[in-house]
């Protein structure tokens, strides 16, 4: 998560420096559900991440929370891989190594670029039922049934097993890691390293390359309102105010201000 | 040699700074205000076992290395020094020597419930008339037969307040014929909270760390059991020092977060406080302020980590504990003085966290041994060697 613009427009590439690696909130709460499930059913869980090396860092912290497993994705003709190509991957080793899993979850999207396609997309790659941005889980004999929030509604839905879930940051607030967990994780710190033709992918799969999306830049935006001061007796100004943004503030608040009945107070 | 901290001590980092950012954070400034230790965050911090840094997992704590302690201090300080403090003290000179002295019936008394949290520790030393010069202590222990009857005083006690095991330094006559005419023999007890003749006085009302319950306790008539006697009569000096030798670690590093704390929102305030139409930032004088913080910050931090590496390594570090609580503390004091200086009047209003820090800092470079004591260690170590 980075504060600052970490994209470097000349370039064309991600200011790594910027921004300190850590596990995406969204991915920490998925992990979260997968921690609730296995305490409460029992699960046998692996965190998996695609990424750089030193994104190593948050499969341990992933272990000292409690997953069985840590599997980073890593090698140099896997980097700049869009969404399609990260779901691909995930997926190649899903199948080659996991291949009778229950459930996937993800996070609903990353902080950094939210597009939250991989979830689905993995889903797809997988050929499974997917459902995105659930806030609660309840594990049945062969399927699971989820929560999910829509527009001002909340919906109740039953998914068949193997599938996909994606967890938004609305629930599964994560806990935090103790020191012991910590300490344990790295006394066995074996965490799984797969490269690219561990994977099976072509000699020739080049992610920088191959991925059909590509960002061609990315910029604060500037705002084009400016700031404008009322001046005069308060009265007068509060009156000014309802008459020209009257309208503005009532769809700010999602409901209608009487605009007028200040006057007959 | 590698410079760069491992993915584990970078990993333990980020997971104090984390909590301490999200828990502890928005209610430092009451704390102070209030002089309020707060236990609704120590129950937070219980479980992940903060009370328990390097204790064995078998008496339920973390088994922390000495750098993974430091650090875990200095993140903790960086937000809080006066729960740095708490946390510092209870680990360092209330749970080591109970490990590293104590006979295993002593450590599966005393030590789970430390480690829990549950009990948190203190050690006294200090008197109205014995600090830096140990030797002055006049807290007595009177041995009879199954127990020792503590007769004293203590005073400026760290956690003094909220303690519920305290070790406490004290001398006896000598009961032993053959030690008549000798000096007095120290040891160090044992003394649980409910004990009767124990009792706590008023909470001092000092410059900084003022959510940390600094007290006095005193001993009327105190028995304790000699089971509670940690080692033997004759070794509390010894037990004193090395306590104080870990300690040091401790303090070293909750100097270091004070410092880093301070450094911090100097740099931030510097890029965004306007003078002269250019940001502080902009000006000479104020980067050289900062020039100076961060390379101070940086040898403070290199001394203190050389400190736990040489304790993890099993080789002697007294000398570069001193040296390393020496400077992290002389930092401390210099960069929080810095900071107040670059806010100006901000700096020095209690709106702002430097002015908070600025009052923690000076503590530093007294208790623990104060910065004359490390010179001394440090001389000590300097001229033993033959030459």
């Amino acid at each position: 998560m980075v504060s600052e613009l970490p994209w470097n427009s000349k370039t064309g590439t991600l200011k790594r420096e910027l921004a300190g690696g850590m596990m995406d909130p969204a991915s920490r709460r998925a992990l979260e559900a997968a921690l609730q499930i296995k305490e409460n059913q029992g699960a046998h869980i692996c965190a998996v991440t695609m990424g750089p090396v030193m994104a190593e860092e948050i499969l341990h912290q992933a272990k000292a929370l409690g997953a069985d497993d840590g599997v980073l994705l890593t090698d140099r003709r896997m980097a700049g891989a869009d969404t399609f190509l990260t779901s691909l991957i995930l997926s190649k080793f899903i199948q080659k190594e996991y291949k009778s899993f229950d459930l996937v979850i993800c996070g609903s999207q990353t902080s950094d670029s939210e597009t939250a396609q991989v979830g689905p997309q993995l889903a797809e790659e997988l050929d499974i039922p997917a459902i995105g941005y659930v806030n609660q889980i309840r594990v049945k004999k062969d399927n699971i049934e989820v929560r999910r929030h829509v527009d001002d509604f909340y919906e109740i839905l039953t998914m068949d097993l193997p599938g996909l879930i994606t967890i938004d940051l609305s629930a599964y607030k994560p806990r935090y890691l103790a020191l012991e967990g910590l300490e344990k994780a790295f006394e066995n710190p074996d965490i799984k390293i797969i490269d690219a033709k561990k994977l099976g992918l072509d000699d020739s799969f080049n992610a920088l390359k191959d991925s059909p999306t590509r960002i061609i830049d990315v910029f604060s935006p500037t705002t084009q309102n400016e700031n404008r001061v009322l001046k005069g007796a308060v009265k007068k100004i509060v009156d000014q105010l309802f008459d020209e943004y009257g309208k503005v503030i009532s769809s700010g608040m999602g409901k209608d201000i009487k605009t007028h009945d200040h006057d007959e107070v | 040699m590698d410079f760069n901290p491992c993915m584990k001590h970078q990993l333990i980092r980020n997971t104090v700074r984390e909590f301490v950012e999200s828990e502890i954070k928005p209610h430092v400034s009451m704390m102070d205000k209030e002089s309020r230790f707060p236990w609704e965050i120590i129950e937070k911090m219980k479980p992940l076992n903060f009370f328990g840094l390097q204790v064995p997992r078998i008496y339920g704590g973390a088994d922390l290395d000495t750098i993974s302690y430091a650090i875990t201090i200095e993140e903790l300080s960086r937000v809080s020094a006066a729960l740095g403090l708490c946390v510092t003290v209870h680990n360092s000179v209330g749970i080591f020597p109970i490990l590293k002295f104590g006979t295993t019936e002593q450590i599966k008394r005393f030590v789970p419930a430390m480690a829990s949290g549950d009990s948190i520790g203190a050690f006294c030393l200090t008197e109205a008339n014995a600090g830096s010069d140990a030797g002055g202590v006049e807290t007595n222990a009177v041995e009879t037969k199954d127990a020792f009857i503590l007769n004293g005083t203590k005073i400026f006690v760290t956690n003094g307040g909220v303690c519920g095991t305290i070790l406490v330094f004290a001398v006896s006559e000598g009961s032993d014929k053959r030690n008549q005419g000798r000096r007095n023999q120290a040891g160090v007890f044992i003394v649980e909270k409910d004990r009767p003749g124990f009792s706590v006085g008023e909470i001092e009302d000092l410059c900084g760390m003022r959510a940390n319950p600094v007290s006095s306790l005193f001993f009327e008539d105190c028995k304790v059991p000699k089971i509670n006697l940690l080692g033997r009569m004759g070794q509390g000096m010894k037990i004193g020092l090395i306590a104080l030798d870990t300690g040091r670690i401790g303090i070293a590093a909750q100097a270091l977060g004070i410092a880093q704390a301070a450094f911090e929102s100097s740099v931030s305030y510097a890029k965004e406080r306007q003078q002269f139409n250019k940001p502080l930032s902009k000006f000479q004088t104020i980067q050289n302020y900062l020039a100076d913080m961060a390379t101070k910050i940086d040898a403070s931090r290199l001394l203190l980590y050389r400190a736990a590496a040489s304790k993890d390594k099993g080789k002697a570090f007294s000398a570069e504990a001193s040296m390393a609580k020496l400077y992290c503390s002389a930092t401390a004091m210099e960069v929080t003085d810095l900071a107040v200086q670059i806010h100006g009047g901000y700096g020095y209003s209690k709106e702002y966290d430097v002015e908070r820090y600025f009052r923690d800092a000076k503590v530093t470079q007294i208790y623990e041994g104060t910065s004359e004591v490390q010179k001394m260690v440090i001389a000590r170590s300097i001229l033993s060697k033959p030459s």
